[in-house]
């Protein structure tokens, strides 16, 4: 037997503990939370859509393509929260500088380029502004931007008219649809290439639908953009500045660091971000419009913070945020195509961000009771979303059947109803529609709610006999749904019984990842 | 939010005040929207009948497009105020209801734009019959596929009655006619993004769908925008607008956009403030006044270019 003092010799370490120290590194990343939360979701489309295929490249490609706009907007973002600062004007000076940039390139005849220069340097001159009076004026970031969210937006409207642009120069399709593959595959198309040529083109003609139509410069860019700005605060002094004002600034300013040139410069980069993404967005829109990019700054700030960066500065990281914008972006492509109901999507859209974050948050605790617990929890998730299944069935024929006895009653003594009220009355046949439903989705329901319940309890307390037991229960649960003609709801169990099953263990793998490692 | 309703407030009072001197009727016009295409279709139509009746507008727009709280606030400062009728288009139909009440209590007529109130009376509705409109745009639509072709459907807000209506509409008009057809359906809050990301990922994961039909044109040069994106050329995927908004019949004669039925955008804008010009001068005013509609296809653009004088 190894001491547990000493790190084990490579050639000793059992495959489980191998798996158990991968996992100790995985969970050393800040976006893990987020990744994780990518994978589920992204096994679970895949189940949920049989008649589509989520992962194929196209599709994650379309999705990076999509993320792109906003992701440089969160980039920026991330690096003012990390200074523990906020701008809630990105998504407003997104919109202006897009269209700025639109309107002097059709209206004023700017060729394509100089168009391009006048809106990132916009974007600089409103970043310039917001940074001084943050800095230099002391004023809470909070309330300039806030300011700000409303200034740039009012100005992007006065500027054009809140009129659209009616034509974009090609230019703009550089950084937006334009495909670096597309001209050699026409040329193979004309038959006009030889040798070599010819087999790549044949090559990309071949694999276009599956891969190349999406292999387009947003996404180069957003790769190239997140290299460049992790580069940057890995590895630079801007870069350590940036984290020592956001964890503390008192402190940083002592060491002799010009906290207030760093601050201005670093809500510069910011507002340039917001007018990168605007250029970004213009090269896959329509046209340029002044209202493009509302609500852009809730979603870049819940970008940055589903990838673990704290809102108080000081921890996160560049990647994380790149992983939370692929996660919003992933939520609202593979809902459409599981052509989930809209107000459903918007309530699952909350509960994944949720579990992103909770799982950043147990991540940090390093305690295996949060685990077991988080861990319980997506079990009881789960067993929820199973539930509901028959349950809205059920509930909505109970809620109708309400609905037509209250309006009843209320006419026999004699009120008057609104038009609302009296299209909530039912012909017998309806009603007896909605007794049927009832009744037939009443006993899966019941079976359940119990699982549910019980699930909800386990969270709490528990033994691992019970867990194991539990687990078991979903597995089973699986036979009486199909019958009863839930199938949709298996692969929900299935993911529960893994979640608490898992949740059994999380004190022993613990352990083990102490003795493996004793420092972590 | 405050500084900004107290403000309102202020030029209401001056526009009241100097009206009152110059012995003009004041119209209260809350419109849903000053930077949507549309909207500014509907205003410019308010704006002119309210020139031809002599009549002094005081047109007030919500802070963004769908804040309620801020139209309850404008419409009470109106009655307060003293106009003499009022021409709102609700973002909330029940929302705006209680609203609407007070005002009819006392005595102030109230015509409906666009969107109807429910749970209070108005003076009058005017506005085209969305659901109606809609079914003729979904069977209009299924002459261009044929039965068991995969379709997609962008919709508008569903939490709002024109998008629930539109959507039925389309659904009950396409269907009808194309009973095998599958129609697969990209939510949206009346945001061009969102049409253009759904129809994406849609067409991405499969090449069978033959057409896009939309509730509303923003919805329309969002899906051509995502058909570009993946290197379609105009007509390989047919689609169908609503609005009759000027890109999109400029796309229309491009060989994109395959039908349009659209609203008499203007008329709404311009009947409605009618309306309230008569109902403030005490005469008896329609119901419900339908502001009717026009299927462009690429034969009847030219015409219709004509007729809402799109140069």
């Amino acid at each position: 037997m190894a001491d547990a003092s000493n790190p084990l010799p490579k050639s000793k370490i059992a495959p489980q503990d191998q798996f158990i120290l991968w996992m100790v590194r995985f969970f050393r990343a800040e976006w893990s939370g987020a990744l994780l939360a990518i994978i589920v979701l992204g096994i679970a489309i895949e189940i949920a859509t049989p008649n589509t295929l989520f992962f194929r490249p196209s599709n994650l490609m379309t999705i990076m393509n999509n993320s792109a706009a906003i992701g440089i907007v969160a980039a920026g973002m991330t690096l003012v929260i990390l200074t523990a600062g906020i701008d809630l004007s990105v998504g407003s000076v997104m919109g202006m500088t897009a269209a700025l940039t639109g309107y002097v390139a059709s209206f004023w005849g700017f060729p394509p380029y100089l168009a391009i220069m006048t809106g990132l340097a916009i974007g600089m001159a409103v970043g310039a502004f917001n940074g001084t009076l943050v800095a230099y004026f002391g004023m809470p970031a909070f309330i300039v931007t806030l300011a700000g969210l409303s200034i740039w937006r009012g100005s992007g409207h006065l500027a054009t008219s809140a009129q659209a642009t009616p034509k974009l120069p090609e230019t703009f399709d550089t950084f937006g649809r334009y495909n670096p593959f597309s001209a050699l595959r026409d040329a193979y198309k004309e038959g006009e290439l030889t040798g070599f040529s010819q087999t790549l083109g044949a090559f990309i003609d071949d694999n276009w639908l599956n891969f190349f139509r999406t292999f387009q410069m947003s996404m180069l860019i957003f790769i190239g953009f997140f290299i460049i700005i992790a580069i940057l605060i890995a590895n630079t002094r801007y870069g350590r500045y940036v984290y020592a004002i956001g964890s503390n600034e008192p402190g940083a300013r002592q060491a002799g660091i010009n906290t207030k040139l760093y601050t201005l410069i670093t809500y510069m980069i910011c507002s340039f971000c917001a007018a990168l993404g605007a250029l970004l967005f213009l090269g896959r829109a329509p046209y340029a419009k002044s209202d493009y990019g509302q609500m852009w700054e809730l979603d870049a700030i819940a970008a940055v913070v589903i990838g673990g960066t704290s809102l108080f500065g000081g921890r996160g990281s560049l990647w994380g945020t790149f992983m939370g914008v692929i996660l919003l972006k992933l939520i609202n492509n593979g809902l459409t195509l599981a052509q989930l109901n809209t107000f459903w999507q918007m309530v699952v859209t909350g509960g994944i961000i949720l579990v992103a974050v909770g799982i950043d948050i147990v991540r940090q605790s390093k305690d295996p009771r949060a685990v077991r617990k988080l861990l319980a929890g997506v079990g009881a998730f789960m067993a929820f979303l199973s539930l509901m299944t028959p349950a809205s069935i059920w509930l909505s024929a109970k809620i109708g059947i309400i609905e037509h006895n209250a309006s009843v009653a209320l006419r026999e003594i004699g009120t008057s109803l609104a038009p609302g009220q009296n299209s909530r009355l039912l012909s017998p046949a309806d009603v007896d529609a909605y007794q049927a439903a009832a009744s037939s989705t009443a006993f899966g329901s019941l079976l359940l709610a119990i699982l549910t319940i019980v699930t909800g309890v386990m969270i709490f307390r528990t033994t691992k006999t019970a867990t194991l037991i539990l687990a078991a229960g979903f597995v089973l649960m699986i036979v009486p749904v199909v019958i009863m003609g839930y199938q949709i709801t298996a692969p929900f169990l299935i993911l529960g019984a893994v979640a608490i099953a898992a949740s059994a263990f999380v004190g022993k793998i613990f352990d083990r990842a102490r003795t493996l490692q004793p420092t972590g | 939010m405050k500084i900004k309703s107290i403000f309102t407030g202020a030029v209401i009072a001056t526009l009241v005040a100097a009206s009152s001197a110059s012995a003009q009727d004041v119209i209260g016009y809350i419109t849903k929207s000053a930077t949507n295409a549309g909207w500014m279709m509907i205003n410019q139509g308010a704006q002119d009948a309210a020139e031809e009746e002599g009549v002094t507008l005081v047109s007030v727009g919500p802070a963004f497009q769908g804040d309620l709280s801020s139209q309850l606030e404008v419409f009470e400062n109106l009655v307060a105020q003293g106009a003499k009728a009022i021409g709102v288009a609700p973002v909330d139909s029940a929302g705006i209801a209680p609203a609407v009440n007070d005002a009819m209590n006392a005595g102030i007529p109230v015509i409906a734009i666009d969107t109807g109130v429910s749970g209070a009376d108005v003076t009058s509705f005017v506005a085209t019959d969305n659901q109606a409109v809609a079914k003729v745009q979904g069977s209009v639509a299924a002459t261009l596929v044929a039965d068991g072709d995969a379709i997609i459907y962008v919709t508008g807000n569903q939490a709002q009655s024109t998008g629930q209506e539109r959507r039925d509409g389309f659904m009950a008009g396409f269907t009808a006619a194309r009973p095998n057809s599958e129609v697969i359906v990209v939510p949206t809050e009346w945001n061009s993004q969102q049409a253009q990301e759904g129809v994406e990922a849609i067409l991405n994961s499969r090449d069978d769908i033959k057409m896009v039909a939309n509730a509303w044109d923003g919805g329309t040069m969002g899906a051509k925008a995502a058909l570009e994106n993946l290197g379609y050329g105009a007509g390989d995927v047919k689609l169908v607008g609503f609005d009759g908004a000027s890109d999109a019949i400029v796309a229309m004669d491009a060989g994109w956009v395959h039908a349009n039925t659209a609203q008499m955008l203007y008329q709404m804008g311009y009947q409605g403030i009618k309306a309230a010009a008569a109902a403030a001068r005490g005469e008896d005013v329609a119901g419900r006044i339908d502001t009717g509609f026009f299927l462009v296809t690429p034969e009847t653009s030219s015409v219709y270019k004509d007729m809402v004088g799109i140069k």
